[in-house]
């Protein structure tokens, strides 16, 4: 069946209102091709698990294997930047298959297991507490400027070991490098200056580590180089994934997440009232339907490693391929009522931080961050009132990302 | 054919992803650690066990049959 949606991704509809326009492909199109930008877009839930779970027929190597143009397009001029920015990214071990993907994530695995996520946990309760104490001497706050940033980004320079005074540069860097899903025309120069910026910013302290390891995620890097795992320049820029990635996606969980509880009243009651009677706990299940009802991540791409058939479609070998989340979490053949937020929602089964062998290395930190946010907020505030009537989102089909969220709160009585 | 597993998972590489248990719930579960532990290693299908372990992002989980001592995964 053919769709007459607008194939326009990087504006409009799509952007304001992604569940409506990705829940219509889904039901219309769901193995559509996006003839405006020359690729798949997949929807359904059961597409998006299957394709995670063939990672043989999916390739990962996008920047390294795709030598096609940008989409959308790019000044012809900026085609030597793209160039850089395409080795820079091919680094990421993300962007590997298997059997190289599995050698250098597994150098970080020892990191991130749950015990070792967990001896965090009090320091992003102090951070929480402080935060919020500031805003309430306001009476009133931005949650994304003074909440969901500075909390994600404090915890991610902790944990590379970076100096609490560098924190608001390291993050000027990291949203220079937010431009790589965006549809700007001139978006290649501020993405190559964040990434050189950060490659210079990181080098010397990469060198520190070599020489002297420490007890942060630079130095687990640094072991990958020693064993040979990892080059110098793939230690660097694999610093880089994970200072972008641990922090830029728990931002908009915890924003996400926030609006998400104003606009359901009844739940976030629900969450203030929490007797503690279920297991899981309905913290941890409030956690996994924020991340289900309005994921951070909204697609994820790849490349046909070979001809592959799809819902009566044939997708052929080295054609883009992006599956949309957004899509996947709403599917109501997966979710009942897929479109209420319902925090006691258990079995719940998204695809928020993908499938497969390439799950979300940080899945741990980002629920830990996510569940004490949003504690903390039940337990601290009667009512968050929002001071918004529209929402404006960052015209990016990679993440769900707010520009702004301004609340007043009234204090819960003790 | 369908004989006895060997399941385990190296808990120095589980993240707690918990693939396993999503794939296969009656042979794994989270534990107290919130790693992926065996509960039964023949509680699910041969099949279902098998998808568990390859789907794991970490490859912790090592399949053996019981029986023969063959490795099935990795």
């Amino acid at each position: 069946m053919v769709t007459a949606i607008n194939d326009d991704m990087f504006s409009g509809q799509a952007i304001e209102d992604p569940y409506g326009y990705y829940g219509q492909l889904r039901s219309e199109d769901p193995v559509h091709w996006n003839e405006k930008y020359k690729l798949w877009v997949l929807t359904r839930y059961e597409d998006v698990v299957w394709c995670t779970r063939h990672n043989e027929l999916f390739s990962s190597a996008v920047f390294k294997t795709d030598e096609r143009t940008p989409y959308p397009e790019i000044e012809e001029s900026d085609m030597g930047l793209y160039d850089d920015i395409r080795k820079f990214f091919a680094s990421w071990f993300i962007q590997h298959d298997r059997p190289v993907h599995m050698d250098m994530r597994r150098v970080l695995h020892g990191y991130f297991t749950p015990k070792s996520m967990e001896q965090w946990r009090p320091m992003v309760k102090s951070v929480i507490k402080d935060l919020l104490d500031e805003a309430d001497e306001q009476g009133e706050m931005d949650i994304m400027r003074d909440f969901a940033t500075p909390l994600p980004l404090f915890v991610i320079a902790q944990m590379m070991g970076m100096p609490y005074e560098d924190r608001k540069f390291i993050r000027m860097l990291a949203e220079k490098l937010l431009f790589i899903g965006r549809g700007d025309i001139g978006r290649m120069q501020p993405l190559h200056d964040g990434i050189y910026e950060l490659i210079d910013y990181l080098s010397p302290v990469v060198e520190k580590r070599i020489k002297n390891p420490e007890d942060d995620f630079i130095s687990v890097l640094a072991e990958g180089e020693k064993s040979g795992i990892y080059t110098r320049e793939q230690v660097v820029s694999n610093a880089i994934l994970l200072l972008l990635a641990g922090h830029e996606t728990t931002i908009n969980l915890i924003c996400n997440g926030s609006l998400a509880f104003m606009q359901h009243p009844d739940q976030w009651d629900l969450l203030k009232n929490d007797k503690g009677d279920v297991v899981p706990p309905l913290i941890n299940r409030a956690t996994e339907e924020c991340l289900r009802y309005d994921p951070p991540v909204k697609s994820i791409q790849r490349i046909a490693s070979e001809d592959v058939e799809m819902g009566g479609k044939l997708i052929r070998k080295n054609d883009r391929i992006r599956w949309f989340i957004t899509g996947a979490n709403r599917d109501p053949e997966q979710f009942e009522d897929p479109d209420t937020f319902d925090i006691n929602r258990w079995p719940n089964a998204h695809v928020g931080f993908g499938s497969g062998i390439h799950h979300c290395l940080g899945a741990t930190l980002a629920r830990l961050e996510g569940q004490e946010a949003f504690k903390a907020l039940a337990d601290r505030y009667d009512t968050l009132n929002l001071e918004a009537r529209e929402f404006d989102y960052q015209p990016s089909i990679t993440f769900r990302s707010l520009k702004a969220l301004p609340v007043t709160m009234a204090m819960a009585a003790d | 054919m369908a004989g006895k597993l060997q399941v385990s998972i190296d808990h120095n590489v589980c993240v707690g992803n918990a693939m396993c248990p999503h794939l296969a719930g009656k042979t794994f579960a989270l534990n107290d650690d919130r790693q992926g532990s065996v509960i039964d290693p023949d509680g699910d299908t041969r099949e279902n066990v098998l998808e568990a372990a390859e789907a794991c992002p970490v490859s912790a989980i090592t399949v053996v049959d019981a029986e023969s001592g063959e490795q099935l995964f990795p």
